[in-house]
């Protein structure tokens, strides 16, 4: 920290002379500068500086695995001996049933199987082997349910707290309540799934109303992370330096004509983190990096959980770097039934599919969070953005269905191997202890140190929050 | 589609005592008075949220959409005693409290059986939320909701030669606190930020000599004119307006589908400005250009104003709640776009800080809520006549042939079908097998699903037909494609809105009851368009308690915001034609009228806005309490009153503005201490370049920008994978050339995909009505200008303008290169390190460099 701090001095005040970026990094090649350039906060006033949050925070970073296309509930974490029972049988005494296509079927069982696993005996479908070697780790949530059966309108609520385009996400409220620890990489960053984005897009992680310093930043999987990060391979390293230090000198020049103004100081300084960020953030997302026993740990060794195996351990290095908020998207763009969770023609097979390209990811993930002791600073969310339904939809299939579904978070000290809530017997309605987006969205803020209602951004003349006028703590994970 | 407001803390989930069911309940003594007092008004006779009601035993029994209520003999399963016990969420009466006492009540009636006197049938009094409180005359002695009055200019003592009234104004308030303000800037800055400000571009060299060469008196005022008449002004200052409309070329939501026609209203918009329509004609025609006495192409297109907003587009009439979240939109838009109020905030309760009433909310719903999407043709009446008649003709000789073309293959299908059944798990088959009335509930339920959504293909008919029938199949369908061909060239269409029933709007994408897709809900006779006899009726609208569209309280009439209604105006006017309902004629009149205190207040204020950087009052769309107070509230109200006795000319406002010295001041001033922000306008206030000028002025220092005005969107390149993060919509890949480098108001606004390079300048959202967009300083921009192939291919083909017009001559170059990207020779300290850096790089470095400067990147 006292590097930086020598370093900012020396970058403003002396702004007059020599200085600027290119020599900043001369001086940092021969290591006249202290500090680690990829690991330390920043040397400016940035819109994401670190901000100390409201009170002690119960985790410092967020993942969160966000299975697109909607996960069934009732073929994952919420076992349903009544749809055996009553299999074949129209769903009645639950009040409407609302279908999204088509007209409703009966009741459909599961077609997997369900067994208990760890300490705990909570029962996991035989989809999910190795998170449900986990389950002592996790908090289970079977009573969680959203406002729409719209795919984007519900990643809207997940993401937003709404159900319209337009609002900051959760990330862009993490991101403006507590800065990010490391100025050279973004501090809300998004991985999408190979095939595309998600239902609803880069609405998804737009920062809405607020300042664009806080929206969620797209890294690749593979190759450079960031668009423009690097320029093309016709520009020198050298070329590019020589830019930066002439640029420096101009601009230090002209910032001289308007003391105290922090706008163009600032300016000044987001080169030189742009020019940090290009070695930094590579290096952040670097896989390779990693010994061969990690890479398989994730899954690097095969094809199918490789895609997903990567974004996992990306996640982890950012956070380990001081990322504050990383979103991992399972499930995009390309053939809807097929490359998302969306199980309309046939659970069996889409479930399957998907599980298996994230069940042993998301495991190593785990394993590696805790083997290195992030864990206890690290939230690790995973959810879809609607369960589906217990009846079937044309035999095999199954509809979206927003009134329950299953989910889990872990990390944060969370008391691990318990259940929180329940649906009715067929999985249908959040039945015991309903929690709403809201409530999970301020249970997330308080996890992080921030009371939910008094996070707030002044826009069109009222104090906007994430959890709008709503949101009460779900007490099994906010109480420890 | 919308929660319900729970605006207090929810009760706390409180432990029951359980004692013996020691007295027995009385209905009529002892529930009916907890129900009068708490539960119907929202689930009484009048109102059934969530379609339940307490009205009658019967109704009560049969419970709402979330299911059974109340179960006889146990309160521990009936979800009325676990909610208003806490024990489940929402707790209730939401909002409100109810004693403990009233909780064991409860719980002992339904644990007796939940017995209901006989004949004990509700009436609910009127519940008191639609209620509208008279506004009281202190709510409107409010600033904001006075009528502006003209002040009387202040005199400047310091300045007395101080001719103009804007500086009057501004320099006796500068006085007052002893504050001192900046010279005049030098004439170069001045021309630079009189471009940038007035048609985004930066002044050309020649330009430049041109203006620094003209040394009469009224040089700037001519600057001024010349560019208030540029064709770019419009595409400047239109582009204000088009975020406040937040205008786009797509949909929005999961399908995003494209609005091909929505180009029309940017165009329009640019062109208003550029025609200086008064800016109460242009509010007039975005409002009502259908029901204006003269109807013109433009006073069509101008409705687009009110279809401009986010729109899911599927399974719209199987979602009729949608249709209250466009209109809310609309309200917003015109509530903050046009008045500076947060009139949306009263949609579910009366606004919390400022006078607007619910009720007021639902008047405006109801002067609105006569409107239709429609496309309106753009040619004269008879060409449209004749096209419709022959696009008619078409549609039907094809039905004809369709119709055919499915008797035939019908036996085919019939034969297909029990095979692609048979594809389907057993459970299926066995269920489709079964004779109907033989099914149980559950196969009829499987059966229903499978038949009703499985189609056979053209492909497999194909295989199994005829070869008689495959003859006269191929006749039809060629029959079918001739037909076709005599459809009519489609027409230049506009898209607008007119008054019309929503509720028969003609089907759009996941409407048609085909495979796999809903029912239609609506099941009344009525039309789409009204075209007579008779004169066109509104639709009913309905208040909607705590805003649930499911819980309609009374009828609504159309009227306006009272707060901030002066004399009596119409609700409804008549209009030309009989065809719609005059409503939002009288809604526009009404905002325009001298009687409306926000509307010149508001416009005024944007512009001021834009040409300083900071409004008078700094919340642009929001003049109510939790707004910001005017720095200069009289300096306000005289520009209000000022723009309405010249006509509402936007123009002539802003020639105002900018020869005054106040515009005209140096922002380069040491003494800036007294006044920080400069709230006061004690200099000119630096501003960023918007996200399109940043793109534009890029494109003019190449000379690589086409200055072609107006017409379809344009699709510059976007990275493919950047492409492939939108989950639908269009984006069409277009070389990376002149074609695309237009100017950035004409790039194709896609709600899904933001165009990246806007979008790290801080393009705002573009589903949400925007008056002042954010500025952020981020690495990203950085990195976008420093590294992305469009600004390294712009950058060259600055180097290579230099090359061409100094072949050789560094200096020349150098010298030129600052001309052309900051209006200004270099300066000798400049020239030098240029030109040491020229030594050893190429030009397309230091053109690269210069299109990073602070100085290019600010109006200063």
């Amino acid at each position: 920290m006292k590097g930086f701090r020598s370093r900012r001095d020396f970058l403003f005040q002396s702004c007059g002379g020599v200085s600027g970026l290119g020599l900043a990094y001369l001086l940092n090649q021969e290591g006249l500068l202290a500090g680690d350039t990829c690991s330390t906060a920043s040397p400016v006033a940035s819109p994401v500086a670190a901000k100390k949050p409201q009170f002690e925070p119960r985790a410092k970073a967020m993942i969160s695995l966000f299975m697109s296309g909607g996960v069934s509930h009732v073929d994952t974490f919420d076992p349903k001996p009544a749809l055996r029972k009553y299999a074949g049988l129209p769903l009645e005494g639950k009040g409407d049933v609302i279908v999204r296509q088509g007209n409703p079927g009966p009741l459909m069982p599961s077609p997997f199987e369900f067994r208990k696993y760890g300490q705990s005996g909570i029962e996991v479908s035989e989809l999910f082997p190795h998170m449900a070697s986990k389950i002592d780790d996790l908090a289970v949530l079977r009573s969680v349910k959203g406002q729409s059966n719209d795919h984007v309108q519900a990643h809207y609520e997940f993401s937003t707290g709404m159900i319209r385009a337009g609002y900051p996400s959760m990330g862009t409220w993490i991101t403006y309540g507590l800065g990010s620890e490391n100025q050279n990489l973004p501090a809300f960053v998004v991985i999408y799934d190979a095939h595309g984005g998600p239902f609803g897009g880069p609405s998804n992680w737009s920062s809405g109303f607020m300042p664009a310093a806080y929206q969620g930043t797209v890294f690749r999987s593979s190759g450079v992370p960031i668009i423009d990060l690097k320029p093309p391979d016709s520009v020198a390293p050298e070329q590019q330096r020589a830019r930066l230090d002439l640029l420096a000198k101009l601009n230090g020049m002209d910032a001289e004509r308007f003391p105290g103004n922090t706008e163009l100081s600032a300016r000044i300084a987001s080169y030189e983190l742009a020019y940090r960020m290009q070695g930094c953030a590579p290096d952040a997302v670097d896989v390779s990096a990693e010994s061969l026993a990690v890479q398989k740990l994730y899954g690097l060794d095969n094809p199918r959980t490789e895609p997903f195996g990567r974004q996992c351990l990306m996640a982890r290095r950012l956070i380990e770097r001081g990322v504050r908020f990383v979103q991992l998207f399972h499930g995009g763009l390309g053939v809807q039934n097929l490359d998302t969770w969306d199980a309309h023609e046939n659970v069996a097979d889409n479930h399957g599919r998907h599980a298996a390209e994230v069940d042993l990811p998301i495991a190593g993930l785990l394993t590696d969070l805790k083997t290195s002791g992030l864990i206890d600073s690290t939230l690790v969310m995973w959810h879809g953005e609607f369960g589906r339904m217990p009846i079937s939809q044309r035999g095999l299939g199954r509809d979206h269905n927003p009134g329950a579904m299953s989910m889990w978070m872990t990390g944060a000290k969370i008391k691990g191997g318990q259940v929180i809530g329940s649906s009715d017997e067929f999985g249908y309605r959040a039945e015991e202890q309903p929690i709403s987006i809201h409530d999970l969205h301020a249970t997330v803020l308080h996890l992080l140190g921030m009371d939910h209602k008094k996070l707030t951004y002044r826009y069109n003349g009222r104090d906007m929050r994430l959890t709008d006028v709503y949101g009460e703590l779900i007490p099994q994970i906010a109480n420890t | 589609m919308r929660q319900i407001l729970s605006i207090c803390a929810l009760l706390a989930a409180t432990t029951v005592p359980l004692r013996s069911a020691d007295r027995t309940i009385s209905f009529a003594k002892d529930i009916q008075p907890i129900f009068q007092k708490t539960c119907w008004n929202c689930h009484g006779a009048n109102v059934q949220l969530s379609k339940f009601s307490l009205a009658t035993r019967d109704l009560a029994l049969k419970g709402g959409e979330h299911g059974i209520a109340i179960v006889p003999g146990s309160a521990e399963k009936s979800r009325l005693y676990r909610m208003v016990a806490g024990l489940e969420k929402p707790s209730m009466p939401l909002g409100a409290t109810i004693s403990p006492a009233d909780v064991e009540t409860f719980r002992l009636w339904i644990e007796q059986g939940a017995v209901w006197d006989a004949g004990a049938v509700v009436t609910t009094t009127q519940s008191d939320i639609t209620q509208d409180n008279p506004i009281r005359p202190e709510e409107r002695s409010y600033w904001a909701f006075k009528l502006p009055v003209r002040p009387a200019v202040p005199v400047a003592t310091r300045n007395p030669a101080a001719r103009n009234p804007i500086d009057a104004f501004i320099f006796s308030a500068l006085e007052k606190q002893g504050i001192p303000h900046a010279p005049r800037a030098d004439r170069t800055t001045l021309l630079r930020r009189a471009y940038l400000d007035l048609i985004g571009l930066p002044p050309t060299p020649a330009e430049t000599a041109e203006f620094l060469n003209d040394q009469s008196p009224d040089a700037w005022e001519k600057l001024i004119d010349h560019l208030l008449a540029s064709p770019h002004y419009g595409e400047r200052w239109g582009r204000h307006w088009l975020d406040l409309a937040r205008y786009a070329d797509s949909q929005g939501f999961e399908h995003n589908y494209d609005r091909p026609n929505a180009w029309r209203y940017r165009d329009y918009v640019v062109r208003a400005f550029n025609e200086d329509k008064p800016y109460n004609d242009f509010i007039r025609e975005q409002i009502a250009g259908d029901e204006l006495k003269t109807v013109t192409n433009d006073s069509l297109i101008a409705t687009g104003f009110l279809a401009t907003y986010a729109k899911v587009g599927f399974r719209e009439k199987d979602n009729p709640e949608f249709r209250y979240e466009y209109l809310d939109d609309n309200i917003a838009t015109i509530g903050r776009g046009v008045l500076g109020l947060t009139i949306q905030c009263a949609r579910c309760h009366n606004h919390k800080f400022d006078p607007i009433r619910q009720a007021d909310y639902y008047r405006l719903q109801s002067s609105l809520y006569g409107f239709v999407e429609v496309d309106h043709p753009l040619t004269s009446r008879e060409v449209a006549a004749e096209w419709k008649q022959k696009n008619d003709a078409v549609n039907a000789k094809v039905a004809a042939l369709k119709s055919d073309l499915r008797d035939l293959e019908k036996p085919y299908r019939d034969r297909i079908l029990p095979g692609k059944y048979a594809k389907f798990p057993a459970n299926i088959q066995e269920a489709i097998a079964t004779p109907e009335s033989q099914r149980t509930p559950g196969q009829a339920l499987l059966a229903d699903q499978v038949i009703r959504s499985v189609t056979v293909s053209n492909s497999e008919i194909d295989r199994v037909i005829s070869l008689e029938d495959r003859v006269h199949r191929t006749q039809l369908q060629d029959a079918i494609a001739l037909a076709e061909k005599e459809r009519p060239a489609p027409i230049p269409m506009a898209m607008g809105v007119t008054d019309g029933d929503y509720r028969f709007v003609p089907d759009g994408p996941g409407d048609e009851p085909a495979p796999g897709k809903g029912k239609k809900h609506e099941a009344i006779e009525g039309s789409y368009l009204h075209t007579g006899p008779g004169k066109y009726q509104v639709p009913p609208s309905y208040f909607f308690i705590r805003g649930d569209v499911n819980s309609p309280g009374p009828e609504t009439k159309p009227g306006f915001v009272n707060v901030i209604t002066y004399g009596n105006p119409p609700a409804e006017l008549t209009p030309p034609t009989v065809n719609t309902s005059g409503r939002r004629l009288a809604l526009a009149e009404w905002l325009v009228s001298r009687d409306n205190p926000m509307t010149a207040r508001v416009m005024m204020n944007r512009i001021w806005h834009h040409h300083f950087g900071r409004g008078i009052v700094a919340s642009l769309d929001n003049f109510g309490k939790m707004g910001e107070a005017p720095t200069n509230p009289d300096l306000l109200d005289w520009l209000a009153v000022e723009f309405m006795d010249r006509g509402w000319s936007v123009k002539q406002m802003q020639r105002l503005i900018m020869t005054s010295e106040t515009y005209q001041m140096a922002s380069e001033f040491p003494e800036s201490a007294k006044d920080p922000e400069n709230k006061l306008l004690s200099r000119f206030r630096i501003q960023r370049l918007d996200a399109e000028i940043v793109r534009d002025s890029i494109l003019a220092a190449s000379g690589g920008l086409n200055p072609q005005v107006g017409g379809p969107p344009v699709f510059p390149v976007i990275p493919d994978e950047v492409v492939k993060s939108m989950f639908d919509g269009k984006w069409e890949r277009k070389e990376d050339g002149p074609e695309v480098w237009r100017r950035s108001v004409y790039i194709y606004r896609n709600r899904g995909l933001p165009f990246p390079m806007l979008d790290a300048f801080d393009l705002p959202n573009q589903n949400l009505a925007c008056g002042a967009r954010n500025i952020t300083t981020v690495p990203t921009q950085a990195l976008t200008l420093m590294n992305d192939e469009f600004v390294l291919k712009q950058a060259q083909l600055f180097a290579n303008r230099l090359e061409e017009a100094a072949p050789g001559d560094r200096s020349k170059q150098i010298d030129l290169a600052y001309r052309i990207a900051v209006a200004r020779a270099p300066r000798p300290e400049e020239q030098r390190l240029a030109a040491d850096f020229l030594q050893s790089h190429a030009l397309g470095d230091f053109t690269n460099v210069l299109l990073n400067l602070n100085e290019f990147l600010y109006m200063r």
